[in-house]
């Protein structure tokens, strides 16, 4: 909202404060100036003319010679581009040498060989506003020939407020005043409102209204004797300052007591409203279905019973607190009115405007809870500025609603406030910012009770007592502390999160880690690897777009698009991974949240480099198992959708499917837009991996040798080195201390299907040298092992 | 042979010594004059015996001076000679020592986690445990225990993706405040938490939004809390992210679940406070909203505010990533561009 400094000038003394200042001390307490603009600055320079003579200039299809007279001078040319100039129009003129607001120097020109004798103004070229339609046209009432421009617009600055959404009584320049009375601690001069007495009792207005829950309050005012007079020059300028369009004397009054008093008001035409001879029946209730309504902004409004609606005979006339109707509109021959102060329920009201798809000044600030006790405010405001500027006289009027509840006093106890600021404050200290806010205080039964003003319906508890006591003593008084800690932190939040373990073991291992958004488009995801195997997609109701559709069900299609962004940026070698939940429906269910690893591995190598960088990442998956103490991990060979298909396993730890790695199959490959070989894993963590990661256990270190021997045997080509190790494990040979795999090879002199490996173990008595025939025997047993299993033959 | 000759044969052998090039030489001199058998030196030696008695003390005494003259010359021709192979052999296995690196072959954190560790790391320091929650909610949760009945109008800022039949009775939650729910259903007080996480809101991606996004919350209730407690703890946490002597504002705020409701705004670092682009020319950027946890959510959460205070603050990692490593975009960070990744 916008609200003029000069404005609030008048409802409190700003004398001696710049605007930055007041600006700060708003923001301070909650009412946060977003932008402070000079409005009509320095425009003493420049002179009211009057034109009083135009014609076209030859040669030119937009280029008007307007002559120009000020009292005293010669009448000169001045030329300009806008059409909006007539003969007798009041114009404001920067005469060579002026020095506009906006910083222009203005000079004489010569355009089409006619000298032009400075410029006739825009408002944007003035520094008021940003019309810049044509030249401002001052009205005979508030501009003189010859005046200086500043008696017009006196300097005024203007605040951009971001209005908090508990605050609707700062939506107004009697509320900002309010709050920068109580935190200069100057008075508040509240806006005269002298109601007079009511001059004719006809028509008999009735107000009928269905639910005071609806309508808590409406009151109804006739006001005769309009006659098309504009409102006074302060209101016009005030509204434009704020940028308010005129829309003649009757709307902008309503408007600028709106803005002045927060208190929105509607005008009917009282002559355009179907009457029923001396009698107006006023009426509040829910629409009907089928109803409709022809509106002010010339659109046609289908009403229903959850559309609050103003009729007059029961006919519609206006949807309650958001538009009038068009038929009942004032206009510029309305002589008679029918004005509306009410208050309308605020849930009401937003609801209503999200399904209408409207929001109005009057909208914005009912939905915000409005102080139903600002309707006669408002009301009184707005006669007496009718009755003493546009000559108008009070008819009769009528109330509807419930009576008004008077605010509700709050136990005020200063320990209370005292213990929730974490200050010490006595009840002087506490009692004079809430005074200075109209609160209130007094003492009762030796309690101090605090009654705020009937303006705020935020203020409803101790809580918000406090709230508005520090907010005014100012929260950079408060002093900062620490909560003393009575009771040792619990023993669970010692331990190393594990994605915090996981996290150093693929950074360790040259992965980088990215992060993507949660939202994918379902269809793309499918065609990539997922460890969550067939299942449909948890989709958005309401979707920014299908690529944000559904919630990823996995995180290697992130991997996978960031992989084509990094490519196709020159990167060669790109290794990612990205820890997060994933989502699985389970129907109506709350959907699954398991917390996922992948990692990815991109290169544009050979099949042997890309093994080669496979089991680097199949080595990383046992080293996360082993940081994590998750136990040893078992790969097992599968094909796998979107996997290539000797290239693919499953990983296992603890008799359950913990993931999958393999590298990506080439047709995934290029739907994703991605050259080279993928190496991928997608594993699930919960559940597996714990905090603290693997507790460490040291078992005694024999200091007997150990006896190394080299095992060399031949194969099938095909035969999986998994199983065999497995069942040498199995043997349980007490010496055998490790097995580690040297070497693979294939070559033509082992003959065709056939490979060789060659594997070392390691073995060792915990008290004495193992001989050679143990080591041997050994030796024998691992052999056997291996031919069952593999069919292994020694070499 | 006399202990003259003697002399002259142990001169003999160290210009020998002295002139071998290689160890082979060394030896072959070595055993001339030192050969346990037939060594020129070690033979002068026994003859000692042929001597007469009063001449033998003299001659012993030069054979001893003689023959350890020798060993050491040996030992340190040998040395000489030594090292200097072993320099022909380094010479060989040349490695070019100016190779310029920038760093080891290790991956690097994100921004954003990043930010994360550090946030839960200041806190873990005030005793707080980092604690986690769904992402997905149900309507109850994510604002109905926080004071945000259907229709409220801090809903407004809250735009809500909901998911879609049959998973229609949850929406991905719009802050992280729901974990304080759980937290505060789940165990008594007191209780420090952070809870960084995942949050989700329906803005359309451009420089300032993302439609995902980070959250970090904090909650402290116990006994005696204060606001002064929260605003301590604040410019603590501040000042431990951006730098002792960056200025800190605490500002009059609302939020439906505080009360009262504060925000933290820090000096813009690019003006140092005079206004620029950064900062919208207000001077200060916002960095979390915080406050006095409302009575109502605590008794939602089954905390007794007759007995209990506290408070909780959120905030928002991605953009504190942006402001202090000086991005221009928040999409950036879920490009996941590794020119980017590496400078973490
Ligand atoms: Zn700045």
């Amino acid at each position: 909202m916008r609200v003029s400094h000069e404005w609030l000038g008048e409802m409190v003394d700003l004398e001696g404060l710049e605007p930055a200042q007041v600006a700060d001390l708003l923001t301070l307490s909650g009412t946060e100036v977003e932008k402070v603009t000079p409005f009509g600055v320095g425009l003493d320079q420049v002179v009211v003319g009057e034109v009083v003579g135009l014609r076209r200039v030859e040669g030119s299809d937009h280029l008007f010679l307007a002559h120009v007279a000020t009292p005293g001078l010669e009448p000169q040319g001045v030329v300009c581009g806008a059409d909006n100039l007539f003969v007798g129009a009041l114009v404001p003129w920067a005469r060579p040498g002026t020095r506009l607001p906006i910083g222009a120097e203005i000079g004489r020109k010569r355009l089409r060989g006619i000298w032009s004798e400075g410029m006739l103004c825009a408002p944007d070229e003035l520094g008021l506003g940003s019309d810049h339609d044509g030249v401002l046209i001052l009205s005979p009432e508030d501009a003189e020939v010859g005046m200086a421009l500043d008696m017009v617009y006196p300097a005024d600055h203007l605040y951009e407020l971001e209005v908090l959404s508990n605050r609707a009584d700062c939506l107004s320049h009697w509320g900002v005043a309010r709050e920068l009375s109580a935190l200069l601690s100057r008075p508040l001069r509240d806006p005269e409102a002298v109601r007079p007495a009511r001059s004719a009792s006809t028509p008999a207005v009735q107000v009928t209204v269905a639910s005071s829950v609806d309508c808590p309050v409406y009151l109804a005012e006739v006001l005769t004797g309009f006659s098309n007079t504009p409102a006074p020059a302060f209101v016009r300028r005030r509204l434009a300052a704020i940028g308010q369009r005129s829309l003649g004397g009757i709307v902008d009054l309503a408007n600028y007591v709106m803005f002045e008093i927060g208190q929105p008001l509607h005008t009917f035409d009282l002559d355009r409203l179907p009457s029923r001879g001396a009698e107006l029946p006023v009426g509040v209730r829910r629409g009907r279905d089928g109803e409709s309504i022809s509106c002010l902004d010339g659109v046609a409004r289908q009403l229903d019973p959850e559309t609050l609606v103003i009729t007059v005979g029961d006919a519609p006339q206006a949807v309650a607190g958001l538009i009038g109707g068009e038929a009942s509109a004032v206009g510029q021959e309305t002589g008679r009115v029918l004005l509306e102060a009410a208050n309308f329920n605020w849930a009401r009201l937003r609801s209503t405007s999200r399904r209408l798809r409207l929001r109005t000044e009057a909208s914005a600030r009912f939905e915000r809870q409005l102080s139903p006790h600002l309707a006669r405010r408002g009301a009184d405001r707005f006669v007496h500025l009718a009755v003493r500027h546009l000559g108008a006289k009070l008819g009769p009027g009528a109330e509807g609603g419930a009576p008004l509840a008077p605010a509700a006093a709050i136990r005020c106890d200063p320990v209370r406030i005292s213990s929730i600021l974490g200050m010490e404050l006595g009840p002087e200290a506490v009692a004079s910012p809430l005074r200075r806010l109209q609160f209130e205080v007094r003492q009762e039964g030796g309690e101090m009770l605090a009654t705020p003003s009937p303006y705020r319906t935020d203020v409803t508890s101790a809580v918000d007592l406090a709230e508005e006591v520090g907010r005014i003593i100012g929260y950079g008084e408060v002093p900062g502390t620490l909560p003393a800690i009575r009771q040792p932190p619990p023993l669970e939040a010692l331990a190393e999160p594990v994605a915090r373990l996981t996290s150093a073991a693929c950074r360790a291992a040259g992965f980088s880690e990215a992060l993507s958004l949660s939202l994918v488009s379902g269809e793309r995801e499918r065609l990539a690897p997922r460890l969550v195997g067939d299942l449909a997609h948890l989709e958005l109701a309401n979707p920014l777009s299908m690529q944000l559709g559904s919630l990823r069900q996995g995180l290697l299609q992130g991997l996978l698009q960031s992989a084509h962004h990094n490519q196709a940026r020159g990167q060669d070698r790109i290794r990612l991974f990205e820890q997060g939940a994933a989502f699985w429906a389970r129907g109506q269910e709350r959907p699954e949240e398991p917390w996922m690893l992948a990692a990815l591995d991109l290169a544009d190598d050979s099949a042997e480099e890309g093994a080669t960088r496979l089991r680097r990442l199949m080595a990383l998956i046992a080293s996360l198992s082993s940081v994590g103490g998750g136990g040893a991990v078992e790969f097992r060979p599968v094909t796998w959708p979107a996997l290539h298909r000797a290239r693919a396993a499953e990983v296992w730890a603890g008799a359950q499917r913990r993931g999958i790695v393999g590298e990506v199959a080439q047709p995934v490959t290029d739907l994703f837009d991605v050259r080279g070989r993928v190496e991928v894993a997608e594993l699930r963590l919960d559940g597996w991996l714990k905090p603290g990661g693997r507790p460490g256990h040291a078992p005694p270190l024999p200091r007997t040798p150990a006896l190394v021997l080299d095992l060399s045997v031949t194969v099938p080509s095909r035969a999986l080195l998994g199983p065999a190790l497995r069942a040498v494990a199995a043997l349980e040979l007490p010496e055998l201390e490790l097995v580690t795999p040297l070497d693979e090879y294939l070559g033509d002199q082992l003959g065709p299907g056939v490979k060789g490996w060659t594997l070392r173990l390691r073995l060792r008595h915990p008290e004495r040298t193992l001989t050679a025939a143990e080591g041997d025997r050994a030796r024998q047993a691992v052999l056997r092992a291996l031919e069952v299993e593999v069919g292994a033959k020694p070499r | 042979m006399t202990a003259v000759d003697l002399q002259e044969l142990t001169a003999m052998a160290l210009e020998e010594i002295a002139r071998a090039d290689s160890l082979d030489r060394l030896d072959e001199v070595r055993l001339r004059y030192l050969g346990r058998r037939d060594g020129l030196v070690t033979l002068a030696g026994q003859r000692l015996r042929e001597l007469a008695p009063e001449q033998r003390a003299a001659f012993g005494q030069e054979f001893n001076r003689a023959s350890g003259q020798l060993r050491s010359a040996l030992e340190t021709r040998q040395r000489e000679l030594a090292s200097g192979e072993a320099q022909l052999r380094e010479d060989a296995e040349w490695v070019d020592m100016s190779h310029p690196f920038r760093e080891a072959d290790q991956g690097h954190s994100h921004p954003v986690t990043g930010l994360i560790r550090e946030i839960e790391d200041i806190f873990a320091f005030l005793g707080y445990q980092s604690v986690g929650g769904p992402e997905l909610e149900d309507d109850q949760h994510n604002f109905q225990l926080l004071n945000m009945p259907p229709e409220h109008p801090a809903r407004d800022s809250h735009d809500t993706f909901y998911l879609s039949p049959p998973a229609g009775g949850w929406l991905y939650r719009t802050h992280t405040s729901p974990v304080q729910m759980r937290a505060m259903l789940g165990s008594p007080p007191p209780l420090r938490i952070i809870v960084p996480g995942k949050v989700a809101r329906r803005d359309n991606p451009d420089p300032t939004h993302t439609p995902v996004f980070h959250q970090v919350e904090g909650l402290c209730v116990d006994h005696g809390v204060t606001l002064g407690d929260l605003k301590g703890t604040l410019e603590y946490a501040i000042r431990a992210l951006f730098g002792r002597d960056r200025r800190v504002r605490l500002r009059a705020s609302f939020f439906p679940y505080t009360e009262p409701s504060l925000e933290a705004d820090v000096a813009c670092a690019v003006c140092q406070g005079a206004g620029c682009r950064t900062c919208l020319q207000k001077g200060w950027i916002e960095i979390l909203g915080s406050g006095m946890v409302h009575p109502q959510v605590l008794r939602n959460g089954g905390v007794d505010p007759e007995t209990y205070s506290g408070f909780a603050f959120g905030m928002g990692p991605d953009r504190i990533a942006v402001l202090r490593y000086g991005l221009t975009d928040l999409r950036d960070l879920y490009e996941n561009d590794l020119r980017l990744l590496e400078c973490f």
